[in-house]
């Protein structure tokens, strides 16, 4: 347990470190968008029975967290191999589960953390226009929804760094495939306003029920009822870690 | 009970371009406890593979490594608390300074509070007044002293020291074989590999020899050299002249003078020369 315990201070300890380019950096990207679509583009923006700006801070919300979990294990492992330190990973009395967990929690502070300053700054922008506060009306799913997101898109990374022979390999991944799904997955659009054709292609995109359901945290309605896209997040969650105890056997903690 | 024995270790490399690479072909022996022990052989001898799998960095395609009598590959956990590290290649951990590194490293092994070890390590490594640097801002020099620090953090009773004074100056390479020399003293068992034979000679006492994946040799280091070697004999006789001449282990100096038909009495100064471990290791890897 100490060990785990350990690795978990250290992949937290890490991104700490860099605070401006881990936390800082995603939050400036989400103010950007909170001003150009949320208060600018937003007010052009007919929603039914909501605020465009209100449905707009729980998507960038998770999108924050999905990316920033993504990068905190794939970045720190992929470094990793580059300076050499992936084979301590590999030499020391850690199990391979102690290892998928403490570097996925450690995902889960990284993109908590940027999830709640993109909630800071979207008050501010909420307040400023509505002279209210955005409460979310139900906290419980929220942590849910954040843990959740945290752990898989943790678990997620890993799995990309483990398997990238090349920092291009990695780039890759996000690029063409967390990139699209995050914006495809309702984001700054809700999927029913979609024709019934691309809702359909929405509702396969596994990223659609963590924004969903996390809108739904935060709102009270969203998309899709809250239960299946808990339900499916807790299905992807378990695929996830089957996967990534799969992948850390068969992988060589080896350097580039 | 041995502190590592080799048993029956092959390792197949499988390959999509070409056909299957033998790195190990069934080598077999033991390091016994608080020995340090030469692994020797050519690059690409299958020293580092070896290594690998003593370490579970890699798995053996078949046969064992057994660690004070635990096999690696059934009880890791436990074999990997008894084992440290040195690799070849120096490990840099960018985001953390050297006391850090050692503290999480500690921490891996599940030792929460071990700063007496920490400071005491940075003080005998000379490091103490660049623990708060990162690995970047040390000289090649402390970067190899950090690594010994890292290995020997969670008081290890088994050493592997791949290579660790490839590239390194003299005065580095003195003080790591004198501090190899403390560790042996305080009853850890150390495998090293390395090029440097004259080194190995004056520091370990048993070596084996490895190339192409087979082991040639396993035995005591001054062993091989009176087998393998010859002694060089060098003599001037009271009227002036050199003989040089060789001798083989079993044969004795007064047979040999008696056959060149050179009496006591006639010899004005004699220098014998030993064998050395790299005319050993040499005739061990030509045969």
């Amino acid at each position: 347990m100490t060990g785990f315990i350990f690795l978990f201070k250290r992949e937290c300890h890490r991104f700490f470190k860099v605070l401006v380019q881990t936390v800082l950096t995603p939050v400036i990207s989400a103010s950007l968008y909170l001003l150009i679509f949320g208060v600018s583009l937003g007010q052009h923006v007919e929603l039914t029975g909501g605020r465009y700006l209100a449905f707009l801070i729980p998507g960038l919300m998770m999108m924050g967290l999905m990316n920033n979990a993504f990068q905190n294990s794939s970045s720190s492992l992929v470094s990793s191999k580059f300076t050499g330190d992936i084979e301590d990973l590999g030499i020391v009395p850690l199990s391979r589960s102690q290892i998928i967990w403490a570097m996925s929690l450690a995902s889960v502070v990284r993109g908590g953390m940027v999830a709640v300053t993109t909630l800071l700054v979207g008050e501010a922008f909420y307040i400023a226009k509505y002279g209210e506060l955005l409460l979310p009306e139900h906290p419980l799913w929220l942590i849910y929804f954040v843990i959740m997101g945290g752990l898989v898109f943790g678990q997620a990374g890993l799995m990309a760094a483990f398997w990238a022979k090349t920092f291009d390999q990695l780039s890759a991944i996000s690029t063409f495939v967390i990139l699209p799904l995050t914006y495809l997955g309702g984001v700054f659009i809700p999927i029913t306003q979609l024709p019934p054709f691309w809702q359909n292609i929405c509702l396969l995109n596994p990223l659609f029920y963590f924004i969903n359901g996390l809108r739904f945290s935060m709102l009270g309605s969203a998309d899709m009822e809250v239960l299946p896209s808990a339900l499916l997040v807790l299905v992807f969650c378990i695929l996830l870690n089957v996967f990534a105890h799969r992948v850390l056997t068969k992988v060589s903690f080896s350097r580039w | 009970m041995q502190a590592l024995s080799i048993e029956s270790l092959v390792k197949t490399y499988q390959t999509h371009s070409s056909s299957p690479v033998d790195a190990l072909k069934g080598i077999t022996f033991d390091v016994r406890p608080g020995e340090i022990f030469g692994l020797l052989g050519p690059n690409g001898a299958g020293k580092t593979t070896l290594i690998s799998i003593i370490t579970t960095l890699e798995k053996p395609t078949s046969g064992d490594v057994r660690v004070f009598g635990q096999s690696v590959t059934q009880n890791a956990k436990a074999t990997k608390t008894q084992i440290g590290v040195v690799p070849q290649e120096v490990v840099s951990s960018g985001f953390f300074n050297l006391e850090e590194i050692l503290k999480y490293h500690s921490g891996y092994y599940g030792i929460k509070e071990n700063s007496a070890r920490i400071q005491h390590l940075l003080q005998r490594l000379k490091l103490t007044e660049h623990k708060h640097k990162l690995m970047r801002q040390l000289s090649g020099g402390m970067k190899r002293r950090m690594m010994i620090a890292k290995a020997l953090v969670h008081s290890p009773k088994i050493l592997l020291l791949d290579e660790p004074t490839a590239g390194v100056d003299v005065e580095l390479r003195t003080q790591l074989w004198a501090f190899v020399r403390e560790l042996q003293k305080e009853g850890v068992s150390i495998v090293l590999t390395t090029h440097y034979l004259q080194e190995a000679e004056a520091l370990c006492d048993r070596v084996g020899i490895i190339n192409k994946g087979e082991l040639k040799y396993v035995g005591d280091t001054k062993e091989i050299i009176a087998q393998l070697t010859q002694k060089k004999v060098e003599l001037i006789t009271q009227d002036g002249r050199k003989v040089n001449f060789l001798l083989n282990k079993d044969e004795s100096l007064g047979k040999a003078l008696r056959e060149k038909g050179i009496s006591l009495d006639e010899v004005h100064n004699l220098i014998t020369t030993e064998g050395t471990l790299e005319e050993a290791f040499v005739k061990v890897l030509s045969t």
